[in-house]
C-alpha cells in the first residue's frame, strides 16, 4: 500500500512491525533505521536489567544527562540512550516470567521482524532461539547479531565496542607511528555493525516479498569491522607485510593529515591526492620554492620528505582559521575540512543546509538536534522524528490496545512485576 | 534461490563506497553489470597491494575485494554511443548506482527523472562526499576529511597530540552500506507498490550518524568530548605480548577479575568500593592492575577473562585477524580463482542468512571482461560493431 489515506506517499515500511531486543548501541541502530523508515518498532527492556545504555537506575559518573543533572529518573535522561532509540515505542516484560515471555510469543506471532545484540548465551537461555519463533510466525525474519556470531570458539564470550575494536585489528592501526595501539574515543565498530544489520534485513525482507519464506540472520560484530580494513589484511595475506600504525599519514597521498590552526585545539584536514594537487597547494600556499622542488614532484618523494613538508605546511595553517583553510583549498579543488568537535558539527553549514539534524522534543529532557538518517529517499519524506521512549512508556498502550490485554490483566502484570515503569530495585 | 536474483543493477561507481553498495547486491544474489571507463577503469584498480606487479590494473586486491561477482563492461560516457548503450543496459535494470560529481547523471541526460522515463520504478543511488545540494556540494573529500568533518576525528589520539583518524576507507564502507540500505529499502517499498527513488547518500552525514550519541551528550553537558589524556589514554593496556582492552568497573566482573588473580581478597578494597569510585580513582586503579597484566599473554588474559564473564579483547594485528581460531571457523575468509591475480583468500560474507547465503559465484572482472557477453549476447550487438567501438575507443 503505497498511498496513505492523505494522498501521499506513505514512509516505505508502513505496513512492517519489528519486536526488538537492542540494547546499547550496535542493535539500537538497526532497530531505529527500521523506524525511521516507517517501521513500527517495539523496543523490549527488562525492568530487572534495563538497556545499559540508559546508564543504570542510580547516577552514573560516565552518564551524559541533560543538563548535567541526572534528575529523579536518570535512566530517562541519557544522551547514549536517548540519542539511538528515537522513533521507537518502548515497553518492559520480564522473560524469565511464563507470562512475559508469552506476551514475546505473542507479539512476535504480529511482528515481521524480531532483532537482538545480547551475547550468545541470552537467546538461548529464554529458549527463544529462532526455531520456536518461526513455528508460531512461519515467516518471521530473525536478525542475532552477538559481538561474536552465535557460533564458534569465541561465541559465549561478552564484547562491546571497546572488544571489537581492538579484536578487529582497528585498534592495531589506529595511534601515532611512535606510539602503542589505540582504541578510538567512541565505539565506532558499534552503529557500522548496526548499519550492517540494517542492510541485511532489508534483504531478507525482499527475500521474504518474493517467497514468503522468513530467515535466521547471524551477524558478528567483529566480522564487519573487519570487513572495513579488508584491505589491510588482504595485504597481509599477499605480501606477509603486517601494516603498521603511522598517525594520519597514508601510503597513497601526502601530505595527508590534521594541521594546527588559530586558537586552542584546533585543526584543519587536508589530503594531496595527485603531483598536480600538490602544486595547487604550494600556489595557494604562496610557496613556489615547493612547487618546483624536484624532490616533491611525485608521491614518492612526498612521502621521502613527509616531515618537512608537514612542518611547512603546519606553519602555512597555523595562523589561520581551519574554515579559512579549507575555504581556500577548496577553491582550487583539494579535499579538506576543518577538524569539528561534537558541538561544531551542529553548526556544520553543509549538515544545517541539508537539514541533517532532527529537532527532538524529549518529555522528561527538552528539546535537542538529533542526527538524521544516513540517506534520503526522494519520494518518501522523512517521517518527524519521536523522542526515545522513557522506560517503559508505552508498555500498558501495546498490551492494551496492540495484545488486546483487558485492564484488569494489564494491572495484573503490572502488580506482579512482569512490566511496569518504575525500576526493580536495585541490589 | 539467491535474495536478490531478480534484481540488476548498472553499477558506474569508482573507488569504494559505490562499488561496496553494489558489490553486497551482487553477493547476494543480484546481477551486477559494472560500467567502466575503457581507459583504465576504476580508479579502485590502482590501489595496491597487487598480486601481480607486472599486471596491477588486473591484480589489486583491494578492487578484487570491492568487486566481487559482478560482470564487467567497458563504455565511454563521453561518447554519444556510449550514453546510447548505458540507456539500453539502464532500460532493463532495477538499480542504478553511481558515485559522480553532483550534476553529471543530469548533463549526459540521465538525471533520476530521465531515468524514470527510462524504466519507471526504478532506484537511482547516489553517493557523494557531501550530498547532492547544500553550499559542499562540489567540495572535494577523501576519509581523512570525512573524519574531521564528521566529528569522529577530534575524539581519537592524545589530548597533547593531532586528532587521528582511523586508518582505512571506513567512511566510505559505511556511505557504501548506507547507500545499499536506502536502495535495498525502496526497492521493498517497491516490492508493495511504492514508487521508483533516488537515494541520496552524503559521506559526511553517513559517517555523522557514527557520532550521533556524542553530538546529543554535547547538547546535554554543554561541552564536547576530547581526547584522552595520560596515563592510560589509549583504551588499552599493555601486557606481556601485546596489548588488552579491559572493562571490570561494574560488579560482579569486578570482583571476578581479582578471583582469576587469585586476590579475592582485593576485591574489597576500600578505596574502589563502589563502580563510580573506580572510575574517580582510575589512575590509581590501573597502577594496580598494570604490573599484574604484564605476567600474562593477551591470549591467556582472553581465554581466562572472557569465560567468567569480563568483558576483554586482544588488540590483533591484519596477520593475527587473518588466521584468528574463531573467524576461521565461522568461514569468514573464502578463496577464489582469478584469472590474472591466481588465488585471493579475502573476507567473505559480511553477515550469515541461513536461506540465502552469501556466496562467491565469480571474482572481480577484468576490465571489459564482459563486454561481448553483454553487448552482444544481452543487446544483440555483432561482434564486428564491438570492433568498430573498439577503434572508436567507445569500449
Amino acid at each position: 500500500m503505497a498511498e496513505s489515506e492523505s494522498g501521499g506517499h506513505s514512509l516505505p515500511l508502513a505496513n512492517l512491525r519489528a519486536v526488538v531486543l537492542t540494547q546499547a548501541w550496535a542493535g539500537a541502530v538497526t532497530s531505529m533505521l527500521l523506524g525511521d523508515m516507517g517501521s513500527d518498532v517495539i523496543q523490549i527492556e527488562a525492568l530487572e536489567r534495563p538497556d545499559p545504555w540508559r546508564g543504570g537506575y542510580a547516577p552514573r559518573l560516565s552518564g551524559t544527562y541533560a543538563n548535567n543533572d541526572p534528575g529523579a529518573r536518570p535512566f530517562d535522561r541519557n544522551a547514549n540512550f536517548n540519542s539511538v532509540n528515537t522513533n521507537k515505542q518502548g515497553i518492559t516484560i520480564d522473560l524469565n516470567h511464563r507470562k512475559g515471555k508469552d506476551l514475546f510469543l505473542d507479539l512476535v506471532r504480529i511482528s515481521d521482524i524480531v532483532a537482538e545484540n545480547f551475547s550468545a548465551r541470552v537467546i538461548p537461555n529464554f529458549r527463544l532461539e529462532y526455531p520456536a519463533l518461526r513455528q508460531i510466525n512461519p515467516s518471521i525474519i530473525m536478525l542475532r547479531m552477538p559481538s561474536y556470531g552465535t557460533f564458534g570458539p569465541y561465541a559465549m564470550y561478552m564484547g562491546n565496542g571497546g572488544t571489537t575494536e581492538p579484536m578487529s585489528g582497528i585498534s592495531s592501526l589506529l595511534g601515532y607511528q611512535d606510539g602503542p595501539p589505540m582504541n578510538s574515543g567512541v565505539m565506532h565498530t558499534d552503529p557500522v555493525a548496526g548499519m550492517f544489520g540494517y542492510a541485511s534485513l532489508m534483504i531478507a525482507l525482499h527475500y521474504r516479498n518474493r517467497t514468503g519464506y522468513g530467515q535466521l540472520i547471524d551477524l558478528s560484530q567483529q566480522e564487519t569491522s573487519v570487513h572495513i580494513i579488508s584491505r589491510q589484511v588482504m595485504e597481509h595475506t599477499l605480501t606477509g607485510i603486517t601494516p603498521i600504525r603511522r598517525g594520519n599519514r597514508d601510503d597513497l597521498m601526502a601530505p595527508h593529515g590534521n594541521f594546527p590552526c588559530q586558537g586552542d585545539d584546533s585543526w584543519v584536514a587536508i589530503a594531496v591526492r595527485s603531483d598536480s594537487e600538490w602544486v595547487c597547494l604550494c600556489e595557494v600556499m604562496d610557496r613556489p620554492d615547493l612547487a618546483t622542488d624536484p624532490r616533491y614532484a611525485d608521491f614518492a618523494g612526498r612521502q621521502g620528505h613527509v616531515a618537512d613538508l608537514e612542518r611547512a605546511v603546519s606553519e602555512w595553517t597555523s595562523g589561520q582559521e581551519a574554515y579559512a583553510v579549507t575555504a581556500r583549498l577548496q577553491a582550487v579543488g583539494i579535499p579538506s575540512a576543518p577538524v569539528l568537535k561534537a558541538a561544531e558539527v551542529l553548526e556544520n553549514p553543509q549538515l544545517k543546509a541539508r537539514g541533517f539534524f532532527d529537532e527532538v522534543t524529549h518529555p522528561d529532557t527538552g528539546t535537542y538536534r538529533h542526527a538524521g538518517t544516513p540517506w534520503r529517499l526522494a519520494n518518501s519524506p522523512r517521517r518527524p522524528r519521536s523522542p526515545a521512549p522513557t522506560l517503559g512508556q508505552h508498555s500498558v498502550e501495546v498490551f492494551h490496545n496492540l495484545l488486546g490485554l483487558s485492564r484488569e490483566e494489564v494491572v495484573a502484570l503490572i502488580e506482579s512485576g512482569v512490566t511496569g515503569e518504575t525500576p526493580a530495585p536495585e541490589e | 534461490m539467491s535474495a536478490l536474483s531478480d534484481l540488476r543493477v548498472i553499477d558506474l561507481s569508482t573507488d569504494v563506497a559505490g562499488p561496496f553498495c553494489a558489490k553486497l547486491f551482487a553477493d547476494f544474489g543480484a546481477d551486477v553489470i559494472k560500467v567502466e571507463h575503457p581507459q583504465g577503469g576504476d580508479q579502485a584498480r590502482s590501489i595496491g597491494p597487487f598480486a601481480d606487479q607486472s599486471n596491477p590494473a588486473e591484480s589489486s586486491a583491494f578492487f578484487l575485494y570491492l568487486n566481487t561477482n559482478k560482470r564487467g563492461v567497458t563504455l565511454n560516457l563521453d561518447t554519444q554511443q556510449g550514453v546510447f548503450v548505458l540507456r539500453q543496459l539502464i532500460s532493463a535494470a532495477d538499480v542504478v548506482i553511481e558515485s559522480f560529481q553532483h550534476g553529471t547523471m543530469e548533463r549526459i541526460g540521465m538525471g533520476f527523472d530521465e531515468l524514470q522515463q527510462l524504466k519507471p520504478g526504478i532506484v537511482l543511488a547516489s553517493i557523494t562526499p557531501f550530498g547532492q545540494d547544500g553550499p559542499w556540494r562540489e567540495y572535494q573529500a577523501t576519509d581523512l576529511v570525512e573524519f574531521a568533518a564528521s566529528g569522529l576525528s577530534s575524539v581519537n589520539g592524545l589530548a597533547s597530540r593531532e586528532p587521528l583518524k582511523v586508518p582505512g576507507f571506513e567512511t566510505y564502507y559505511q556511505a557504501g552500506v548506507s547507500a545499499f540500505s536506502g536502495a535495498m529499502t525502496a526497492i521493498c517499498y517497491r516490492d508493495t507498490g511504492g514508487p521508483g527513488e533516488h537515494v541520496d547518500v552524503s559521506i559526511l552525514e553517513a559517517a555523522t550518524t557514527i557520532f550521533g550519541p556524542q553530538i546529543l551528550a554535547a547538547q546535554h553537558s554543554g561541552r564536547s568530548p576530547g581526547r584522552r589524556n595520560a596515563p592510560r589514554p589509549t583504551g588499552l593496556f599493555p601486557c606481556k605480548d601485546g596489548f588488552i582492552s579491559l572493562n571490570v568497573r561494574h560488579e560482579p566482573t569486578w570482583r571476578f577479575m581479582w578471583l582469576f588473580f587469585d586476590e579475592p581478597e582485593m576485591a574489597d578494597d576500600p578505596r574502589f568500593a563502589t563502580q563510580n569510585a573506580r572510575r574517580e580513582r582510575n589512575q590509581e586503579l590501573e597502577e594496580l592492575l598494570m604490573p599484574r597484566l604484564a605476567q600474562y599473554t593477551m591470549e591467556e588474559l582472553f581465554h581466562g577473562l572472557a569465560p567468567i564473564r569480563i568483558m576483554v579483547g586482544m588488540s590483533l594485528d591484519a596477520g593475527q585477524i587473518a588466521n584468528d581460531p574463531h573467524l576461521n571457523e565461522r568461514g569468514l575468509f573464502v578463496e577464489s580463482q582469478h584469472p590474472v591475480a591466481g588465488a585471493v583468500r579475502q573476507p567473505g560474507a559480511p553477515f550469515l542468512m541461513d536461506e540465502t547465503p552469501w556466496e562467491i559465484r565469480q571474482p572481480a572482472p577484468t576490465l571489459g571482461q564482459h563486454n561481448r557477453e553483454i553487448f552482444t549476447g544481452m543487446l544483440g550487438y555483432s561482434p564486428r560493431e564491438l570492433d568498430r567501438w573498439r577503434a572508436q575507443e567507445i569500449i
